[in-house]
């Protein structure tokens, strides 16, 4: 089995465009076999898993394993939501639609725990897992507890949602044009973050300075690059990544956030790692089984309203199951080989 | 962040101002002359309870070769971290290009134009040579928005030219041989605009070969004006590649001499303090029955490759049998097969002629089979126990040490205690971790357990990898002790001399195949460093056809 998937890889080394164009040929094709609405949801659900992974990608490669990205999810989520609702649901700000600044507060908050996770696991040499533990606990008590001061339940009050914005022209491409640009701006940010993710991490001076941080950091620091910088640098943009993912998830899909049990994000953070895990630390690639995984997600809720009731808590384990199953078969994902581990400079 | 812009320009200058300094000087070894490119005069350095350097001064001429020569802990690293900005010196001044400097980092350094290539390479193995050279010092185009990799590759494209280096710039470095990583650290220097470039015992990890060539990459580099400082205490090394040699001694400089005014023994005695015996006296001694016999050992790696096919080898009591190889050549898998570490895909293994092919670990080692092994801090010590702990590992179970499985710390500690004082292990300290000793401290130590276990073969790799040449002579008598008194040996070594001079046969083994076994008197070092590339020599004797016979018939006595 694992001599097949190497020959494949091998193939698509050889031969990189056959494999690119049977690649886009593979893609179109299912478009048009597949339903509209499906796809349009899936994309929406993508959303909140496709970020994260992103985010989570800079965090690792550069060396520090950010697995409380659920809970980044959880608290841009619900910030963003009781922000919208304290400037006023529909209203602007200074010119500026609330839901803007909505997802700017959500983004922000985000980044003030992802913050509070680089400063506990760099500076004070943290375990690195159970500080990414940690935020997620805290995050998961804090946000139904906020909700239950403010709204006096774990639910939130719902708030308006973003619109569809159509790019005039482009929306009229077939087969993908409805797709890509007749869509919510939570989902154009998701695009465009992928862009901007992989742009930045294969392409940039900071870039190359995060997959060196993670693979070797004493090799950065006597190349002179501030070890400790990159990394806050990397997990603060996980931050940002993340904020985005969860908040244009809450202001662009559900309108609310529900605080009971594992919240409105219900894992999607856990999720999102499994899928870098599956692209091996590429943002495409994570991005694209993001949308494999949402929709999944998005097939269950369909046949659920058409009668056929699949476990949602099944539907769940697919994503962590097929790490797993590709972990044995392709043996492909590796880590950075200095992920999860301090660095102090001078030390030997 | 302020970047210094390694351009074209800039390189190109320096190359073309140097080549004029060079052609002016003619001569440039032998004289203390006036153009010093780094002058350290004085430095004292201390540690808590150690002086590390005392009043050192070291005298660098532009454009030389000049060779750090001292045994381990002599102060050689200490020194040139103190140039490259690492440590701040107690006293003495630090004098570049006629400037006083200090250093408050390696970064200050390297703005000086002083590189350094520590030992253990300082490269992103998944990275690609062009990525890992920049690293660092990136040139950017769109206004920093990306990295410009023309630039990169055409910059390279040039260092590589001047300097003869044959270097694919979009090689991933983890696919490179050692010798070519040691060229990438070199290219990163060099991209960096360094000219005074300080190696950390550069051939350590080096095949003959490859050494060869890094001589040759040393004397394009100061033909170009360039000047390397390498720290060594390797005698051949510092005679063959340097134009001045200074010696340093327990942190203090016994003196700088040319290498045509000084011999071997001359520089042995220097560097140890005491007359050292450089030739190793292997008496003959005649063997006995066979201890270790495999047949047809055969490994697979993780993906189902062969890299042990076909090996059989018999040892027997009171000889030592050499493999001489380059790293990654299946050694490591041969030995891990042999001592259990790892299960053989095929073949047998039999110790004292019992098959032992499915026996643990565990009851190898209680059979009498010593293991050196290669890698001290993965497999020989647990580095933060201390020495005591570390003392009994592998014989925590012997009733010699364990009663009622209970440690009788008491006997343990008298049997550090003994380790200690019989192998010279510096500081004295059995309540020390293991990881506050040096390398070569640490290994003695490892020597010391593996050969007191009282064994009947002893699988011996690389034992005195980063051993000085005093504690090499003593572990390598110990060798010829043990062989006397009748124990098999297997010894796998990089070392030419070591393993030519204590085997008393010799395996060469490449790409996981034993190619030939020869009789190590009746080989020359070229021969046998050929034989390690893959190269049969015709001359030798022994032809492919029997290679890998390691047979009984090959048990001649000297």
């Amino acid at each position: 089995m694992r001599k097949r998937f190497r020959r494949t890889r091998e193939f698509i080394g050889r031969h990189p465009r056959a494999a690119s164009l049977s690649a886009v040929a593979i893609v179109l094709a299912f478009l048009w076999a597949t339903p509209a609405s499906w796809q349009t949801s899936t994309l929406r659900l993508a959303v909140p898993i496709a970020l994260a992974a992103i985010g989570g990608i800079f965090a690792e490669k550069s060396g520090v394993i950010n697995i409380g990205i659920e809970g980044l999810l959880i608290v841009s989520a619900f910030s963003s939501i009781i922000a919208v609702y304290w400037l006023g649901d529909g209203g602007a700000t200074m010119g500026v639609s609330n839901l803007w600044w909505g997802l700017l507060v959500g983004i922000l908050v985000s980044v003030l725990f992802a913050l509070i996770f680089a400063i506990v696991c760099i500076e004070f040499k943290a375990d690195q897992i159970i500080a990414g533990l940690a935020i997620w606990l805290i995050s998961l008590g804090l946000a139904p507890f906020a909700s239950r001061i403010v709204f006096g339940s774990p639910n939130t009050a719902s708030v308006a949602r973003f619109g569809s914005v159509t790019v005039p022209g482009l929306s009229e491409i077939p087969i993908v044009g409805y797709l890509l640009f007749d869509t919510e701006p939570q989902v154009y940010l998701m695009l465009a973050g992928t862009l901007a993710g992989w742009y930045l991490l294969s392409r940039t001076t900071f870039g190359r300075w995060v997959v060196a941080s993670g693979e070797n950091p004493k090799a950065l620091d006597t190349a002179g690059v501030d070890v400790r910088k990159v990394r806050y640098a990397a997990v603060l943009l996980s931050g940002v990544f993340a904020g985005l993912g969860g908040a244009g998830f809450a202001l662009g899909t559900l309108g609310t956030f529900a605080g009971g049990g594992d919240t409105a994000i219900n894992g999607r953070g856990f999720i999102a790692i499994a899928t870098y895990l599956l692209a091996n630390y590429h943002p495409v690639g994570a991005v694209l089984s993001s949308f494999l995984f949402a929709g999944l997600n998005s097939l269950q809720t369909a046949l659920q309203s058409a009668g056929y009731a699949i476990p949602t808590e099944l539907i769940r384990t697919i994503p962590h199951m097929s790490v797993i199953v590709v972990l044995v078969l392709v043996g492909r994902t590796r880590l950075p080989d200095a992920a999860g581990d301090h660095y102090e400079s001078g030390e030997d | 962040m302020t970047k210094p812009g390694p351009g074209t320009t800039d390189g190109a200058e320096l190359a073309a101002g140097s080549e004029v300094d060079t052609a002016d000087r003619g001569t440039r070894t032998g004289e203390t002359g006036t153009d010093l490119a780094v002058h350290l005069d004085g430095i004292t350095k201390r540690f808590p309870g150690v002086v590390a350097n005392d009043d050192v001064d070291l005298r660098v001429e532009r454009g030389s070769v000049h060779a750090l020569l001292g045994e381990n802990g002599a102060g050689k690293t200490t020194l040139m971290n103190v140039l490259y900005g690492l440590y701040e010196p107690e006293a003495g001044r630090v004098v570049v290009d006629g400037t006083e400097r200090g250093f408050g980092s390696p970064q200050d350094a390297i703005d000086a134009g002083i590189g350094m290539i520590h030992q253990h390479f300082m490269l992103v193995d998944s990275m690609t040579v062009a990525e890992n050279i920049a690293l660092g010092n990136e040139p950017t185009k769109w206004f920093g928005m990306a990295v410009d990799r023309e630039q990169i590759a055409r910059e390279i494209d040039d260092l590589c030219d001047r300097y003869g280096f044959d270097v694919d710039p979009e090689a991933t470095v983890e696919d490179l041989s050692v010798g070519v990583q040691q060229r990438v650290e070199i290219l990163k220097a060099l991209f960096r605009g360094t000219d005074v470039l300080i190696l950390d015992e550069p051939t350590a990890v080096l095949t003959p070969q490859e050494v060869e060539d890094l001589y040759d990459v040393l004397d394009e580099l100061t033909a170009q004006g360039k000047t390397v400082i390498f720290i060594t205490h390797k005698l051949e090394e510092a005679t063959h590649a340097a134009d001045a040699i200074t010696i340093l001694r327990d942190g203090e400089s016994v003196g700088t001499v040319a290498p045509e005014r000084t011999d071997r023994e001359d520089l042995a005695e220097r560097m140890v303090g005491r007359e050292v015996l450089l030739e190793v006296d292997a008496d003959p001694v005649t063997t006995g029955k066979v201890v270790l016999s495999t047949r047809n050992v055969a490994v697979e790696d993780a993906r189902g490759v062969d890299v042990v096919s076909g090996i059989d080898l018999d040892v027997r009591a009171g000889e030592i049998v050499g493999i001489a190889g380059v790293d990654g050549n299946g050694q490591a898998e041969l030995i891990e097969a042999i001592t259990g570490l790892r299960t053989p895909d095929a073949g047998t293994i039999a110790y004292e002629g019992t098959d032992i092919t499915d026996w643990s670990r565990r009851r190898r080692i209680d059979a009498g089979m010593s293991y050196i092994p290669e890698d001290r801090h993965e497999r020989g010590l647990v580095m933060p126990f201390d020495l005591v702990e570390n003392s009994i590992l592998g014989s925590q179970r012997s009733p010699e040490f364990a009663a009622d499985g209970r440690i009788d710390w008491t006997a343990v500690r008298d049997h550090t205690d003994d380790l200690i004082d019989t192998y010279d292990v510096r500081p004295p300290d059995a309540d020390a971790d293991a990881s506050s000793f040096s390398g070569g401290n640490q290994q003695k130590f490892i020597v010391g357990r593996e050969f007191e276990r009282d064994p009947s073969l002893v699988i011996a790799t690389y034992p005195t990898r980063g051993v000085d040449i005093g504690s090499t002579e003593f572990i390598h008598d110990r060798l010829l002790e043990l062989r006397r008194e009748g124990v098999a040996i297997v010894l796998v070594s990089s070392k030419l001399d070591e393993v030519q001079a204590l085997s008393d046969r010799l395996a060469v083994m490449y790409e996981g195949e034993f190619i030939d076994v020869t009789d190590p008197d009746a080989i020359t070092e070229e021969e046998l460093g050929l034989l390690m590339a893959g190269q049969q020599v015709d001359e030798t004797g022994k032809g492919a056809s029997d290679a890998g016979t390691v047979g009984t018939n090959g048990g001649e006595s000297r």
